[in-house]
């Protein structure tokens, strides 16, 4: 096959591209606008492509005046922010580390019917979690981890888990084992054959992961919703809150809000996305 | 200087006995090839003496030492890998300097000793370069190379040459063999090559299924096979094996029923033969040659194909449904459907028993 470096595409292939990214990029920069206009601006039809912007959207996030008071008062969004990205941290790097160490175990060290464990760990994805959603509750109310960052870690962690160990097993399982090997006979220990020479070579897949997980726990509604008190609540419920509380809903302070909701996923992609490629097509390239 | 010695070792999968009970000795100064098809545990046996697999039973002695229970970093072996096993991130130099960190050597010892290797193995001019940019040649030599760079016991080879092209292996196994007379060390090569094994070994081991079918001198294995199998297995073309009956015992001299044909052969040494009983016969494509009548001491037959070999022609002689063949020199003229009459070379031929074991008077 011809080879074709990047950007060599003819001028029809590029504008298709641009025609169906603009169609995929088109609610997003709706969102973006309405972020930046006035009230008026937003409900006005048709909508008003140009206007003055503003930044009262952003403020009132943080600061705005409660039913019947004209005071302005913060609302503590700011504390559900730093919530969902540490919550959200926290249980991505449990899960890779469990996971990464389960799925080097899997992989290398097989137990009597590795598959059937493997299968199992499939398993509890396979249900929509809405289903144990009693039981969980009503284990998290006994336990008193309701309510708790560590009971919502925990519950992410336990989400992210059967995805990781299967994505990293089959990291591992494409490597070649005689650079483990060799690295044996050159002295290396144990240990350092895991640190040194394999997770070297599965960064990609570390990378590919910890986006997927991340972007699955960042986006989580109903447990976060259910398991989490007033202190402890992730971005999406709080946000949900926001529009069930008012008489009518204010779309530029929601539309505001989704702008920095997506802020911290979009910078983690954007900073890992080299690596995100090679972990996406690793496993379709022949060795 | 150390020995390496197998004491009825064997490794199971499960159900499946990969390596069988095998007993071996390799000397100092000994080039052991572990030979055999696919599958017949010689890979296997190499990673159990490397540490890297387990022994399901009996004993590995290193330098007269059990080191059943030691790690694979505490044998002090050195081992060059089938795919080369270079760290891709780590450039040649780097590569080569590896095994030698556990030995806590200077940058300056370190770096003499990588210039030293690199000259063995004409890889100055590639130090620098990663893998990815190493031709297979180069790669091979480079995995030779950090095998070779400490000073270990004994050293291992696991197919070394098989992932490179006809040439550069011919080329390949001569630098191999003289790197390896120098370094007089207990070394065992597994390889499915049996020329690779012939020329760069001192001693061959031919596997199957697991069992050490034979172990002798490359020249032994190919004059005197231990069997049917090591017969068929060494040497190409392969050897013509041919069930037949004994007729007549008259001292070395027997004479056997064979392609519906009597002919007489002359063993030189009285076997341990019965008369009427049904052998196999065993003759080299290239140990015969061609008379002009059909008498007792020849075979018969009719030629139904030739083959080009380039300086020589092998060709397919057929006699009552059974076919042998032959190698012969370009000089004769041959063609199809010729009656052709070949004699067997005097001590040439093998006699094996019903269950393939070679009946010999040594």
């Amino acid at each position: 096959m011809k080879k074709r470096a990047i950007g060599q595409a003819g001028w029809l292939w590029t504008s298709l591209a641009s025609v169906v990214a603009f169609i995929y990029f088109f609610p997003v920069l709706f969102i973006i606008l309405t972020a930046f206009r006035s009230r008026s601006d937003t409900l006005a039809t048709p909508p008003k492509w140009f206007f003055t912007p503003t930044f009262d959207n952003f403020y009132h996030i943080f600061f705005r005046s409660m039913a019947n008071s004209t005071e302005y008062v913060a609302t503590g969004f700011h504390m559900y922010f730093f919530n969902s990205i540490y919550i959200s941290g926290m249980s991505v790097l449990l899960a890779l580390l469990i996971g990464t160490l389960a799925a080097y175990g899997f992989s290398r060290h097989p137990l009597r019917g590795n598959d059937t464990y493997m299968f199992i760990i499939l398993t509890t994805r396979m249900l929509p979690p809405i289903i144990v959603i009693v039981p969980i509750f009503l284990i998290f109310r006994i336990t008193g981890l309701a309510g708790t960052y560590t009971g919502i870690i925990l519950m992410y962690t336990a989400f992210n888990l059967p995805f990781s160990i299967w994505m990293m097993k089959s990291f591992f399982d494409e490597l070649n084992t005689e650079i483990e090997d060799a690295s044996r006979m050159d002295g290396a220990s144990e240990r350092s054959v895991f640190f040194g020479v394999c997770i070297p070579q599965v960064k990609a897949g570390l990378a590919a992961t910890s986006v997927f997980a991340l972007i699955l726990t960042w986006n989580e509604f109903l447990f976060s919703l259910l398991l989490t008190n007033k202190l402890t609540r992730t971005m999406p419920p709080a946000m949900a809150r926001t529009i069930g509380g008012e008489i009518n809903v204010d779309y530029g302070l929601l539309a505001a809000m989704i702008c920095l909701f997506i802020i911290p996923i979009f910078l983690i992609t954007y900073l890992l996305q080299n690596q995100l490629l090679r972990g996406v097509t690793f496993g379709t390239i022949k060795k | 200087m150390a020995t390496i010695e197998l004491q009825n070792l064997t490794k199971a999968f499960g159900d499946l006995i990969a390596v069988d009970n095998v007993s071996l000795k390799v000397e100092e100064n000994e080039v052991l090839c572990l030979l055999g098809p696919s599958g017949c545990g010689k890979t296997t046996t190499l990673r159990m003496v490397a540490g890297l697999e387990t022994a399901t039973s009996g004993d590995i002695l290193i330098g007269n030492k059990n080191v059943n229970n030691l790690d694979t970093r505490d044998r002090n072996l050195a081992m060059a890998f089938q795919f080369y096993a270079l760290y891709p991130s780590l450039t040649v130099a780097e590569n080569l300097a590896n095994p030698l960190h556990a030995d806590n050597l200077s940058d300056e010892e370190i770096k003499k000793k990588i210039l030293e290797v690199a000259d063995i193995l004409q890889l100055r001019e590639i130090v620098n370069r990663k893998p990815h940019q190493l031709a297979e040649g180069e790669k091979q030599r480079v995995a030779v190379g950090r095998a070779i760079i400490r000073d270990p016991e004994c050293f291992l080879f696991d197919e070394p040459l098989s992932r490179l092209d006809v040439q550069l292996r011919e080329q390949m196994r001569g630098q191999i063999k003289e790197v390896l007379s120098d370094l007089k060390k207990a070394t065992v090569i597994v390889t499915h090559d049996q020329l690779e094994a012939l020329t760069m070994a001192t001693k061959i081991a031919v596997m199957r299924d697991g069992l050490i079918e034979q172990v002798s001198s490359p020249h032994d294995i190919f004059a005197k096979p231990n069997n049917t199998f090591v017969a068929g297995f060494i040497g190409t073309p392969q050897m013509n094996i041919l069930e037949c009956n004994i007729n007549e015992i008259n001292s070395s001299i027997i004479k056997i029923k064979v392609l519906d044909q009597e002919v007489e052969i002359d063993f030189k040494t009285s076997l341990n033969v019965n008369k009427n009983d049904s052998y196999f016969i065993g003759i080299r494509p290239r140990s015969f040659e061609i008379v002009d009548n059909n008498t007792l001491d020849n075979f018969s037959g009719t030629i139904e194909l030739i083959e080009n070999m380039g300086s020589e022609i092998l060709v397919h002689v057929k006699n009552n449904h059974l076919t042998f063949r032959s190698v012969q020199s370009r000089s004769h003229k041959l063609n199809i459907g010729d009656v052709i009459n070949l004699k067997p070379k005097n001590g040439q031929v093998h006699l094996f028993n019903k269950s393939g074991e070679v009946i010999r008077n040594e």
